[in-house]
């Protein structure tokens, strides 16, 4: 076995109590240890690290939207500097097999918070990215729960999103268009929530779409 | 003169397609004229796959990208495979995979001009350095290989530069490899000045520097990955040292950038190569260099046993022997580096003592140098990073766990050949703290009072 980050052998550092853990391991100590997990306390709604119930995001956008289709969003890593450069490997440099780094972490995640058979829906990813990085990093990450995809959603407008003020996301058009009919329940899947304004445009056509239940798994909160 | 304009730039080079940095319509041109030739990223073989960058063939280097999913590549070629596999080796240089392939030149071939008057150099070589340049100037004019076997401050570069000379006068373009990007950030600006006509780039990951058809590239060992039968003269620096010693593709790294008839000079200064090297390098000419430049001998490493000294650096205390050194150095204001075997104890230590330190994940890695070189520091704590190449005119040196892994035979004796560099000051004191005296701390040793044997020897024929 190696080290899904570091490619190093992991049968090095075996102790007694990895021994008699019979799943496959994908990250050596060094490497786990520097991943950071979200701790308490935190948003009830977006596990933002906050003490407040409600962190100011959600409340913002409750203000603005009147209703907030997003449901609940389940994140596992915080975005610390060693997070960056496994998401930079991952994403621009497109090493694929980063992902199996984080399999353990987001099946428990997902077996922790959500019932088999609901509908994942992976962020689509516009087609040039696609077309340089070679794969769409949420659908990868989705990919790893073995859970039935939702295909029905394109991605019509541009990526990037972050050098934007909450404002003019707000009114920046809808990038995702559907083109098929949701199921009743989805998990929107991605890699980072950051202001939650992307898996909100997408819960936002699902639900108007006829979803009742939508919440999301994301790899990162940052 | 070069009446491709394209030539330049890709002459010996084997680059993927953004790296090629060409529009779409030009790079199609090239291609179609067969001037440039594709060449798989990936040799796919029934036992094992190989990359055609670095060369790597362990499984675990590959990785696979899923094709059947909801959102594929838009590519014609890929729709019959079930994924894409692609080296996770090299991967900081640009994905190499199955469905990005690399470039070749196949063009017209490009040489830098010759040079009339490629250097301004007037200093002087000592008997022994000058033995060593004319071997290698026979090297080059034959085109053979040969190992330069030189005690650390022989003075190597000087020691290249009529090498160099012959090079640039006929034209040759010379690559000089090194495993460190120190030695390259302190290798080329001293060659630039040397040699004020003769273009220089000098290459290491983040640098800016590009190599069109320079006449002398300075590079680290992994910038060779994107050369292909491209240097008349090859010099290894360091062939001993890590990655080149431990990474098996290295090697052919560099057999692959060099012309089919080429010179191969290979420099070293301690004799860690494995018996396979050992074995090859008897049929190669070598020279061995056992004085230094100034003429004086190595300093000879003191030997300091310190009871429990490991478990005094975890607690974070130093015994007195330590500080006892570390206060006899402030009194007769020398200056030192102090050699720890981790990052971890490089920061307890730098706390306690309050001097600073570097390791190789320091972002200020070369400010730090910087200052200590210029005397802002009077002292600098370090992990095995400067162990190599990088020099300070005078200094003393002391090893705090000397016995720890890290420190093998070939880092002690690195780590001592720091001392005692100048010729006003050619002393300086070498102190190993251990607590087990090991093969490595002995071998080091012994490998400085041979080279004062072998020196002393030579001085005597000599005068
Ligand atoms: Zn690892
Ligand atoms: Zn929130
Ligand atoms: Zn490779």
């Amino acid at each position: 076995m190696h080290c899904k980050i570091c490619l190093q052998s992991i049968e090095k550092d075996t102790t007694w109590s990895t021994l008699f853990d019979f799943r496959e391991r994908t990250l050596c100590l060094s490497c786990d240890e520097q991943l950071e997990k979200i701790r308490e306390p935190t948003c009830k709604k977006c596990m933002k690290r906050t003490e407040e119930k409600l962190c100011s995001d959600c409340m913002f956008w409750e203000q603005h939207l009147g209703e907030d289709p997003l449901d609940r969003n389940i994140s596992i890593y915080t975005y610390n500097e060693y997070m960056k450069e496994m998401m930079s490997r991952f994403k621009y440099r497109g090493d694929y097999e980063i992902v199996y780094a984080w399999k353990d972490s987001f099946q428990q995640a997902f077996h922790a918070h959500f019932s088999k058979g609901i509908h994942l829906l992976p962020i689509p990813l516009a087609e040039s990215r696609i077309f340089d990085r070679g794969f769409n990093q949420a659908e990868a990450l989705a990919r790893l729960l073995d859970q039935p995809l939702f295909a029905g959603m394109i991605r019509t407008g541009q990526e990037k999103q972050s050098k934007r003020t909450k404002w003019e996301r707000l009114s920046a058009k809808n990038p995702f268009e559907l083109i098929e009919t949701p199921p009743e329940n989805v998990i929107i899947i991605d890699d980072l929530f950051t202001t939650g304004s992307t898996v909100r445009f997408a819960a936002q056509l699902l639900k108007k779409a006829g979803a009742k239940c939508v919440s999301s798994l994301t790899l990162v909160r940052s | 003169m070069n009446a491709n304009p394209w030539s330049p730039r890709f002459s010996g080079k084997r680059l993927l397609k953004n790296e090629l940095n060409l529009s779409e319509t030009v790079f199609q041109g090239l291609l179609k004229k067969g001037n440039l030739i594709e060449i798989p990223g990936i040799k796919e073989m029934f036992f094992y796959n190989e990359c055609q960058r670095c060369h790597t063939r362990k499984p675990s280097h590959f990785g696979k990208i899923p094709t059947e999913t909801n959102q594929p590549i838009p590519h014609k070629k890929l729709r019959s495979t079930k994924s894409i596999t692609y080296c996770r080796n090299c991967i900081q240089m640009g994905r190499v995979s199955t469905y990005e392939p690399l470039y070749e030149w196949n063009g017209p071939a490009s040489r830098p001009p010759k040079m009339k008057q490629p250097s301004v150099w007037r200093g002087e070589l000592t008997p022994l350095q000058s033995k060593a340049a004319d071997a290698m100037v026979e090297a080059i004019r034959n085109q053979s290989t040969l190992l330069i076997h030189a005690v650390c401050g022989a003075g190597k570069t000087e020691m290249l530069y009529r090498g160099l000379w012959i090079a640039f006068r006929n034209g040759f373009r010379v690559c000089i490899a090194t495993p460190r990007a120190d030695v390259v950030r302190e290798l080329a600006p001293r060659l630039r000045r040397d040699f004020p006509s003769i273009e220089v780039a000098a290459l290491y990951g983040g640098t800016q520097d590009v190599d069109v058809n320079a006449h002398l590239v300075v590079a680290t060992t992994h910038q060779l990955l994107r050369y292909s039968k491209s240097f008349d003269v090859m010099i290894v620096d360091e062939v001993d040292a890590f990655p080149y010693h431990h990474d098996k593709s290295l090697p052919k790294a560099v057999a692959r950038s060099v012309k089919p008839c080429h010179a191969l000079i290979y420099l070293t200064a301690t004799p860690r190569l494995d018996l396979k090297m050992a074995s090859r390098l008897k049929q190669i000419q070598t020279i061995s260099i056992p004085l230094r430049y100034h003429g004086h001998p190595l300093p000879l490493p003191k030997l300091s046993q310190v009871f429990k000294l490991h478990q005094h650096l975890q607690k974070g205390t130093l015994p007195k022997k330590i500080t006892h050194w570390i206060e006899q150095r402030k009194a007769a204001k020398r200056r030192f580096l102090l050699f720890v075997p981790t990052i971890e104890s490089a920061h307890a230590l730098s706390k306690k003592l309050n001097i600073p330190y570097v390791h190789s994940e320091s972002s200020n890695r070369e400010e730090l140098i910087h200052h200590f070189r210029n005397q802002r520091y009077e002292a600098l704590i370090t992990t095995t990073i400067l162990e190599r190449g990088v020099t300070f005119p005078s200094i003393d040196v002391a090893v705090i766990g000397a016995d720890h892994d890290v420190f093998d035979e070939a880092a002690l004796i690195q780590i001592a050949g720091r001392a005692g560099r100048s010729a006003d000051d050619p002393d300086g004191d070498v102190t190993f703290f251990y607590n087990v005296k090991t093969k490595a701390i002995v071998k080091a040793r012994q490998y400085t009072e041979l080279k004062n044997l072998e020196g002393k020897k030579f001085k005597k024929e000599f005068d």
